[in-house]
């Protein structure tokens, strides 16, 4: 019944197309938005407090939304969500050395998730098994059916062709290189699936529902394993030609320095990646993980503090060009690295602070994630949620 | 780099005419997780028998914390600070969470049992585990394979040992006990234990261990540093297909 959306066309200009194109604009801000209040919804789709009124009444008539009494500001308000009946997503994560896999409802309230660890240079196919049995568990553990997964959003750590959903970078994740994933993983869990590179995925999460909430402009970058980056510009993601806008961790910084498994030299992620990281604290501290890094540095490790420093450093420097370019409001910083906090970040903005424009509203803000390592597979979410057709909403977003 | 915490030398063990380990040398490291794979009749059961203390070996030496010792039973083995989970795991599926974990070692006050420390002890030790259990008070047979194993292996965390060993952990679980099964091995290493864990599993081994040792006819037929090593290398040391070799030889740096 979710599937099918109303074809009955309407004359445009009229009053009915008016309605109707109203109605869409709410559904779909609830729908990407998770919650909102009536009074946040006149603001976001900028209808008067009445029109909004009156539509989300019609809409919880028909069981499209539902409302629950809450407060704002010591005000009684209402708060708006799709109705919980709608159906199920799921978002997967593939990280480049781990999986991660939840399951919500259209409110975008997880009902599981479950992480695994997986092998260096992990391939396609044994990962996507993975990945099906894993939705197929969560799901289960809900006294759900797979039948009642409208769609299923998928981030992997490589850029993605927004046209075919194909991974179309080369070495970049090798084991990945020009697979289908919406064919393969579809194919499996017979569900519509769409795919995303991880840190676009990242960026879509903080900017909805994290740290860059509205902001119009604004750049994620995620320092994990890897090093990536994605752009949401005037409130909408940008994903490029390929889909590798953003792809900050192959910004060369270092014409000489170590070769890059893209092929290149020199790379960001040559220099603040976590092999790179590992590699250096290896002499002194033995073998440690990105994780053990973190924490030394927290808990006061001098040589941990000066690796994740000067990591800041490296980061800001390359921020610096990024924002030169395109201006940001915000600079929004994740992945496990970012756990280090002002560690990291406090380098970074003084980084970014001699290198980029100056101007009268001071530098660019910078703060780290407010999803923490759980970004991505929120983005998964969020990308499965805007592709359900909900009735009224006028088809996919 | 810290001395091995553990380090076993030219370890013999023969069953009749079969000889199940040849001149096997390991060592682990602490804050470490060193994954034994290798075939059936590989020699992996009877390597984890020797650490245990479940076996004695006919020749070689054993050394914890660099002094050398005899593992005569899992009892004197646990007093070295080794302590080993095994596939049946060993608990009372009547008893609920706190008695498993407490069996045979219960926390005091006067002459009653301390229940609120053990409740506290208990929830405090999943949690550092990551592991989630709807409450410490439902009897573990009312528990999935995976919390039950986490169960078993928080009882083992109780004298805090400096090794950990683990027999075959991930044969009885589906995949999202799996999942959980690998995260709570990420989190042994995390709190600073040795942690031993053999399976033919490879790809998980891969995913959790520092080092894989691969065991081939009762030999080391090849130690690999897990972050460098790739899936045909490991499987063509597993099947013996080409020379064995040693992780050390291998470059490090960005690949």
């Amino acid at each position: 019944m979710l599937r099918r959306v109303g074809t009955d066309r309407v004359t445009p200009g009229s009053q009915t197309s008016l309605r109707e194109a109203n109605r869409a604009r709410i559904v779909n801000a609830v729908q990407q938005r998770g919650s909102l209040t009536q009074v946040e919804l006149a603001g976001v789709t900028g209808l008067s407090p009445a029109t909004v009124s009156n539509i989300v009444k019609e809409l919880v008539a028909s069981g499209v939304l539902q409302t629950s009494p809450t407060s704002r500001s010591g005000r009684r308000a209402q708060q708006v969500t799709l109705a919980r009946n709608l159906g199920l997503v799921a978002g997967v994560h593939f990280g480049a050395r781990s999986l991660r896999v939840a399951l919500s409802d259209v409110t975008h309230r997880i009902l599981a998730e479950e992480r695994m660890p997986l092998p260096p240079e992990h391939r396609a196919d044994a990962g996507l098994d993975r990945a099906t049995l894993l939705v197929t568990e969560l799901v289960e553990s809900v006294d759900a059916r797979l039948d009642e997964v409208l769609a299923v959003g998928v981030g992997v750590p490589a850029p993605v062709d927004p046209a075919t959903g194909q991974v179309s970078s080369h070495g970049l994740l090798r084991g990945w290189d020009g697979v289908a994933v919406p064919e393969v993983l579809g194919g499996r869990l017979d569900v519509p699936v769409h795919v995303d590179n991880e840190t676009n995925l990242g960026a879509l999460a903080e900017s909805r529902l994290g740290a860059g909430r509205g902001r119009e402009h604004m750049l994620y970058v995620r320092v994990s394993h890897g090093v990536g980056g994605g752009l949401v510009l005037g409130g909408r993601l940008f994903r490029g030609r390929i889909g590798a806008a953003g792809e900050i961790g192959h910004v060369s910084v270092d014409e000489h320095g170590a070769l890059c498994r893209c092929g290149n030299r020199g790379c960001l992620e040559t220099v603040i990646g976590a092999i790179a990281l590992m590699e250096s604290v290896r002499q002194s501290h033995g073998p440690l993980t990105l994780r053990d890094i973190v924490t030394r540095a927290l808990s006061g490790d001098p040589g941990c503090r000066r690796l994740v420093s000067d990591a800041g450093r490296s980061l800001g420097a390359a921020l610096a060009t990024v924002c030169n370019v395109v201006d940001p409001e915000l600079v929004v910083v994740g992945g496990q690295l970012a756990q280090a906090g002002e560690l990291l970040l406090e380098p970074v903005r003084s980084a970014i602070e001699s290198r980029a424009i100056l101007s009268l509203a001071g530098p660019v803000e910078v703060v780290a994630g407010e999803l923490g390592p759980s970004a991505e597979v929120r983005g998964a979410l969020a990308l499965a949620l805007d592709h359900v057709a909900v009735p009224g909403a006028g088809g996919p977003a | 780099m810290s001395a091995p915490v553990l380090s076993l030398r030219g370890i013999v063990k023969s069953y009749g005419a079969a000889r199940a380990l040849d001149g096997v040398d390991l060592e682990l490291r602490s804050h470490e997780v060193l994954a034994v794979i290798g075939d059936s009749g590989a020699g992996k059961s009877t390597l984890v028998g020797v650490i245990s203390g479940n076996q004695r070996p006919d020749a070689g030496e054993i050394a914890v914390g660099g002094r050398a010792v005899t593992l005569a039973s899992p009892a004197v083995a646990r007093q070295h600070g080794i302590a080993s989970v095994f596939q049946d795991l060993a608990l009372a599926p009547n008893l609920d969470v706190v008695e498993n974990l407490f069996l045979g070692a219960e926390l005091t006050r006067g002459s009653f049992l301390d229940e609120v420390s053990m409740e506290k002890q208990a929830w405090e030790l999943l949690g550092q585990l990551s592991v989630r259990v709807p409450s410490v008070r439902v009897p573990v047979g009312a528990l999935s394979a995976a919390q039950r194993q986490a169960v078993a292996i928080a009882r083992a965390l109780l004298g805090e040992p400096r090794v950990i060993v683990l027999d075959e952990p991930t044969s009885a679980l589906g995949t999202r006990q799996t999942a959980q099964f690998l995260t709570l091995l990420e989190r042994l290493r995390e709190r600073g234990h040795g942690v031993v864990v053999t399976s033919h599993s490879l790809v998980d081994m891969h995913a959790v261990a520092d080092r894989i040792v691969v065991l081939r006819l009762g030999r080391v037929n090849g130690e690999f540093d897990a972050a460098l090593a790739t899936q045909e290398e490991l499987l063509a040391a597993v099947t013996g297909v080409g020379a064995p070799r040693r992780g050390e030889e291998r470059g490090g740096g960005a690949r």
